[in-house]
């Protein structure tokens, strides 16, 4: 190791957060209740500041540091781009929630920035060790997070059948990983591509750890059959909580299946594409169905997370560039359309109340037409409604899957968006043609207030407009999967 | 066989057999030292495989301070583990056959001649000389730099996580703060109250007199 | 300013105040979003006539470039273009002046309303859409302009929503419309099937030729010729946008909207979008003279029969409306000649002097408290002198008096269709000239009834029709001793500027317009079969020859007696209708009921419609889907969700054994054959 060779550069934004976090934690300590607003300020800076150092950290190629453990590319640029304006989001969203209900405390932002951390570290693994490090950080602040409120019973409930599974979930992970190094004899992601391109590798240790790994990272992206965990999360879990969980992370899954499953496994390819398959065929069917059924609306937006995973995985199993940005592009409105809906719950909910049922979205047009419309475009757009954001990303991915040659899975996929579109129109429904039955005023901050909008119209921009954001996906994949 | 291959399955069917003693146990503090005996041949197959320094820090770390910790912690507490494993024997058959199933199937394809385990060279032995505290120290502050740095960012994680959800301010406690006594000021304590001189209501009254 | 900027300004700025007004009329008020949509009609305006000018005062290049690419499906791309040439840059600049001179006039007219801000957002919505209609080069975006005007013009017709005979109205717009757009779609997807798959006018206009002599059998053993097929479903397409027989019955209907209304889309703008379609397509029309002789026979019905409908209403807008049917026939008699410069033309002064009418009948109606009903008025002149003069100035163009706009572009039309060689032509002839008189016999009679005369409404007499809207909030009528008095100045200013070009605007067009090359390459005429246009410009010696040549034709003569029946009808010898009406009671009962169309509809398609679907509902829904389907898959959906209800248990350990059975499940599927060897 030499350090003048060493370049820093890559890793600034990782440096700079790592580093803000401590200076975060030694400033909770100065601070009494009333001024830990300051804290909140100050993690929204740090957040822009990440994406300065993220500016300036830019690389059109990938550039690799830390003895290949690290890399830096278009596709984890972009990504950490999303992460950071989705991080800042949720922070906005969640600011008078947590304020509610005793959260407000210094350890909710430093573990919200350490999970953000900890996806950096995924977004930017080389190698099988910094992948999974990077998993570890952003579950060890998920766990902590959802119980943080201690006092709920079902949080606490939630923050433990998530850990429990999720340790279980790792060791599958760590078992498949075990298994790809013994017959590659390699944790660096690029050794074992090419170990594996050269035929060298043990295909039936590689193939016995591919379903291993596969099981590992479906219960990230909360898929089918590794998804029980997620409804029950959802639900206890404070809204807040169940916002961050349902966001940020699921764009960190995504790199981490294309690091592991499009990098390192590609050229098995024809085995992993039949497992996904499987996976996302029962995704898509359970998720749509069951979601039918639930009045909790919390529960309900879980099911549909399951679905929208399902879909994801029919872009992402074509193993093509065509199909992996669409999957990408997927993962990124995906994110956009949680955030939206999950923030209109937020802005209803207030101290003493939760909104969580479908039924408390009842005459919400009467009450607020703007967040009634806010929360139709969410459901219009996860739906896959034209011209909002979501019908472009399911018909993204729905056309990968066709031209790849899957037309029954497209045409499945088409099926069941068409199932799926029922109870998402059950909330608009409930929203613009039931009489309220409340008509409690709805205070939100003017900031989540501006936010929040932009966010939904966001959902409108980005499906009459998609091309911009389809090609910097396009780019990002092809750039840094160098394979395609 | 050699001897070798025959401590390693000694080892490992104790290891298995503690670990299942581990969630069968009713006593927890049985259960926890079936955790210790799994431990130790955990230890003892690092041994096999000549990592002294690893085993030697399993025993110490885990069996040494994390065990007795938590031996002293499951001692003191009364917990129903009873009531934690309701329904476990109910749902063992249908666990334990899948268990089986499993394992049958990892032994078939793992034993199968395709995935030729067998063609895999033995290890030539290490040297007398070979130090395991070096070669691991080496890789862990060059090769390995930016994992251990992380590693120590879990453990730091892990101490802020541990805090958030454990520390909480008692209600019930007597302690005093002279700070906050000091700066204490005679409006915080006494609050007067204009009253018309009217005919008493006792009801209101109760309620506007400062519970000082 | 580059071109592409400045077209994306004048297409977006109406859009821009629609929503600020839409959206945020409840935070902004009344003031503002008047404010705000005038605002970007005005930039739309001022920027449409700086594009016009560039090719009238100079040859500007044609502009004819996607600004936006939508997507790209199999190397199709799907696209917003625009293509600017002199056709679209005329209609561009009479939809936007028009346009705002109606957001100015509704300030006054709409002044009490309480949908104020609504109504601003959606005129400014309705520039924006027949914008795109108009700019368009592309098929989709031409479709998109087409349905989003529909759109408008039935949220406008409804925009009383509490009235039933509004909601009636504008359902039967929406309805009828989708009939021409049916066959509009149909068209357009034989273009999409047969001519290269590129939606491009341009693409499509250089396949054209190529397919002219193409025959498709849709029908199998009956060969037709794609062109005309193709041709006669996009005109089906524009005759119920442009209310064309036998699809006008919605446009009288639609007057039950505001006034402005009426004015901008029913009179001006949208049901032109149909005339400006076939114009725009005239490269495929000119392939189809069997097409052709279709437009002209609808056109010459509609030209006439609707006129003869103007003749016995009562109500003042639908004497407006009526004629206005009749003049769209005008129009699409043009097309079918070939004369489509004639036509454009026509469209134009039809929108200045047709936008003035309706909107000084709208002043006359503020003036009577919002009454509609012409037997209530009379002399009029003395207490609203601007609507008096302009009106009459409107009406004057209208009947094709010489020197205003309405008897250039009528004249060419007359002369264009005698000049035709198609068989249609003769009819066309007679139906056109004969017109001529019932135009103006309908429109003086308006005329009298209105300004002339006695003040009936002091007479107490009060008998209103049914169909006089009893039922509208709005009615009050004039008490016996109340006098109108004359509309604010946001109310005659846009008479007065309207009335200008009305009187000019002929004058100076016709030569450039009609006879001269302001056109070329914007329509496509083949010359050796339809020559009518070029015979035409031989004849052709400047405006004030044609007016002055006029004397010795007959349409005028037809005109001046038109308005001399009027003047003995309705103000010499008030009694002469009634006795004429005893004497052909028959005729009359035919006109009064409008030749009994809405009630053949009614018995035919709409009882038809409900009947069929009554069977569809007993037998698809009812049995199949609600029965089979819906409950099936909800028993369906039910059952799965009690399967996975009963794994979702909320114990950990049934969900780790789920997890467990997944890996199982994969493995065993992977590694079957070498498990089970």
């Amino acid at each position: 190791m030499n350090w003048a060779t060493l370049n820093l550069m890559p890793a600034l934004p990782e440096l700079f957060l790592l580093s803000a976090v401590l200076v975060l934690l030694v400033i909770d300590m100065l601070l009494d209740d009333e001024r830990r607003g300051v804290l909140y300020g100050l993690s929204l800076a740090t957040l822009a500041g990440c994406a300065a150092m993220q500016y300036l950290a830019w690389t059109p190629v990938p550039v690799e540091t830390f003895q290949k453990m690290f890399v830096a590319d278009p596709l984890s640029g972009v990504i950490k781009f999303f992460l950071y304006g989705v991080t800042a989001a949720v922070l906005i969203y969640t600011r008078q929630y947590v304020a509610d209900r005793q959260m407000f405390k210094g350890e909710y932002f430093t573990l919200t920035l350490f999970a953000l951390l900890g996806m950096n570290v995924m977004v930017s693994a080389s190698h099988f060790m910094t992948l999974y490090i990077g998993l570890e950080l952003l579950s060890l602040a998920l766990y902590a997070l959802i119980a943080l409120r201690r006092d709920s019973v079902p949080a606490t409930e939630a923050a433990m059948k998530y850990f429990v599974l999720g340790a279980l979930a790792s060791g599958l992970l760590l078992y498949g990983m075990s298994m790809v190094y013994g017959a590659t004899g390699s944790l660096d992601i690029a050794t074992i591509a090419r170990v594996i391109a050269s035929g060298n590798g043990n295909t039936v240790l590689l193939v016995f750890g591919l379903v291993f790994l596969v099981a590992g990272l479906c219960f990230k992206l909360g898929a089918v059959p590794f998804h029980m965990w997620v409804p029950d999360v959802y639900q206890g879990a404070p809204t807040a909580i169940t916002l961050m969980i349902g966001s940020a992370p699921k764009l960190a899954a995504f790199v981490f299946l294309t690091r592991i499953l499009g990098q390192g496994m590609e050229a098995l390819l024809s085995q992993w594409q039949g497992m996904l398959m499987i996976v996302a065929v029962l995704s898509m069917a359970l998720g749509n169905l069951t979601a039918i059924v639930q009045t909790n609306i919390k529960r309900m937006l879980a099911y549909s997370t399951i679905s929208h995973m399902g879909f994801l995985l029919v872009g992402f199993l074509t193993g093509n560039a065509e199909g992996m940005s669409s999957a990408m592009y997927y993962a990124i409105i995906y994110v956009l359309m949680s955030l939206a809906a999950f923030g209109v719950l937020l802005a209803l909910s207030r101290a003493g109340f939760e909104c969580e049922k479908v039924a408390d979205l009842k005459g919400l047009n009467q009450r607020n037409s703007w967040y009634a419309f806010l929360m139709l475009l969410a459901m219009f757009s996860m739906a896959g409604i034209p011209p909002l954001a979501g019908f472009y990303a399911k018909f993204a991915v729905i056309r990968a899957a066709a031209n790849a040659g899957m037309v029954p899975l497209a045409v499945f996929a088409v099926l069941m968006s068409l199932i799926g579109a029922f109870y998402y129109l059950r909330v608009v429904k409930a929203m613009y043609f039931d009489d309220a039955e409340e008509d409690a005023a709805i205070e939100v901050r003017a900031d989540m207030r501006l936010v929040l909008s932009l966010n939904g119209l966001a959902l409108l921009a980005l499906g009459v407009l998609p091309q911009q954001l389809v090609a910097l996906c396009m780019t990002a994949v092809k750039q840094s999967l160098t394979s395609l | 066989m050699s001897f070798t291959t025959v401590v390693f399955y000694i080892l490992s069917a104790i290891l298995l057999l503690a670990a299942f003693r581990v969630i069968t146990a009713k006593n927890p503090v049985h259960a926890a030292l079936f955790l210790v005996l799994s431990f130790f041949t955990a230890s003892g197959l690092w041994m096999l495989l000549e990592s002294e320094f690893l085993a030697i820090s399993l025993v110490l770390v885990y069996v040494g301070a994390v065990m007795v910790l938590f031996l002293f912690v499951v001692m003191m507490l009364d917990i129903d583990i009873e009531k934690l494993r309701e329904g476990f024997w109910k749902n063992f058959p249908l666990a334990g056959t899948i268990a089986i199933i499993m394992a049958g199937e990892m032994a078939l394809i793992l034993g199968s001649p395709e995935a030729g385990l067998h063609t895999y060279p033995a290890r030539a032995p290490l040297s007398a000389d070979f130090s395991n505290v070096r070669e691991l120290g080496v890789l862990m502050y060059t090769r390995y730099m930016y994992a251990t740095e992380l590693a120590s960012v879990v453990l730091l994680l892990a101490i802020v996580a541990a805090i958030a959800l454990t520390q909480r301010q008692r209600k019930d406690s007597k302690a005093m703060n002279v700070s906050e006594q000091v700066a204490v000021r005679a409006v915080d304590r006494v609050r007067i109250v204009k009253m018309a001189a009217a005919p008493v209501d006792t009801a209101a009254t109760d309620e506007d007199q400062p519970q000082a | 300013m580059d071109m592409k900027t400045l077209l994306l300004l004048i297409a977006l700025a109406p859009l821009a105040g629609s929503i600020v007004a839409g959206l945020f009329g409840w935070a902004i008020g009344r003031r503002a979003a008047h404010v705000v949509t005038i605002a970007g009609v005005a930039v739309s305006a001022i920027l449409s006539l700086k594009v016009l000018s560039g090719f009238v005062f100079g040859h500007a290049p044609v502009f004819n470039e996607p600004v936006y690419t939508w997507l790209t499906v199999n190397g199709n791309t799907y696209s917003v273009g625009f293509q600017i040439d002199a056709l679209s840059a005329l209609m561009m600049a009479v939809v936007t002046s028009v346009s705002l001179m109606v957001h100015i006039y509704t300030i006054g007219y709409m002044q009490e309303d309480p949908g104020y801000q609504r109504f601003f957002s959606y005129i400014s919505l309705f520039t924006f859409s027949m914008l795109m209609l108009v700019m368009s080069n592309n098929f989709i975006q031409l479709f998109f302009g087409w349905e989003a005007v529909g759109l408008v013009s039935y949220l406008l017709i409804g925009f009383w929503f509490k009235r039933p005979t509004a909601i009636f109205a504008n359902l039967k717009a929406f309805l009828v419309n989708r009939v021409g757009d049916f066959g509009f779609l149909l068209g357009i997807g034989l273009i999409l099937a047969y001519f290269g798959g590129s939606l491009e006018y341009r693409d499509v206009f250089a396949m054209a030729p190529q397919l002219a002599a193409k025959t498709i059998e849709l029908i199998p053993g009956h060969a037709w010729s794609l062109m005309s097929v193709t041709c006669v479903l996009l005109f089906v397409g524009a005759m119920g946008k442009s209310a064309q027989f036998p699809l006008h019955v919605w446009l009288p209907d639609s007057m039950e909207g505001p006034t402005p209304i009426s004015a901008l889309i029913h009179a001006a703008t949208m049901v032109t979008a149909g005339i400006f379609m076939v114009a725009r397509m005239s490269p495929l029309f000119e392939l189809s003279d069997t097409a052709l002789n279709f437009i002209m026979i609808i056109g010459s019905i509609t030209a006439l029969f609707m006129g003869f409908l103007g003749v016995v209403q009562n109500d003042i807008k639908r004497v407006v409306a009526y004629s206005t049917l009749s003049q769209l026939g005008y129009m699409t008699v043009a097309l079918g000649a070939s004369a489509y410069s004639v036509a454009v033309f026509h469209v134009m002064t039809h929108a200045f002097f047709k936008a003035l009418l309706f909107l000084a009948a709208g002043s006359v109606i503020m003036g009577m408290h919002h009454d509609q009903d012409m037997r209530n008025m009379g002399g009029l002149r003395k207490y609203m002198p601007i609507t008096w003069l302009t009106s009459l100035v409107g009406s004057l163009a209208l009947i094709g008096t010489p020197f205003f706009a309405g008897f250039y572009s009528k004249d060419s039309i007359i002369e264009a269709v005698n000049q035709s060689q198609l068989p249609a032509a003769g009819f066309a002839s007679f139906a056109l000239t004969a017109s001529v008189f019932v135009t103006a016999l309908y429109s003086f009679r308006m005329y009298f009834m209105v300004f002339h005369g006695k003040e009936r409404w002091k007479l107490n007499v009060h008998e209103h029709e049914a169909d006089a809207h009893d039922e509208d909030e709005h009615h009050h009528g004039l008490g016996p001793n109340d006098n109108p008095h004359e509309s604010p100045w946001v109310v005659t200013l846009p008479l007065v500027l309207l009335a200008i070009p009305s009187v000019v605007i002929g004058y100076l067009a016709v030569g450039p317009l009609v006879y001269g090359d302001f056109f070329n390459g914007a329509v496509v005429i083949d010359a050796i079969k339809h020559p009518a246009l070029l015979h035409l410009g031989e004849e052709f010696h400047g405006a004030t020859a044609m007016a002055l040549e006029s004397l010795r034709s007959l349409p005028l003569w037809l005109a001046a007696a038109g308005v001399l029946a009027a003047w003995i009808g309705y103000m010499k010898a008030p009694q002469l209708p009634d006795a004429i009406r005893r004497r052909i009671n028959g005729v009359y009962v035919l006109l009064v009921n409008k030749y009994y169309l809405d009630e053949l509809y009614f018995a035919v398609f709409a009882k038809g419609s409900r009947w069929l679907g009554n069977a569809f509902w007993k037998i698809g829904d009812m049995l199949l889907i609600d029965g089979l389907l819906v409950n099936g898959s909800a028993a369906m959906v039910a059952s799965i969700s009690r399967l996975t209800r009963r794994l979702q248990t909320g114990f950990i350990y049934s969900y780790a054994a789920t997890m467990i059975l997944g890996v199982l499940a994969l493995m065993t599927y992977w590694f079957a054959p070498l498990i089970l060897r």
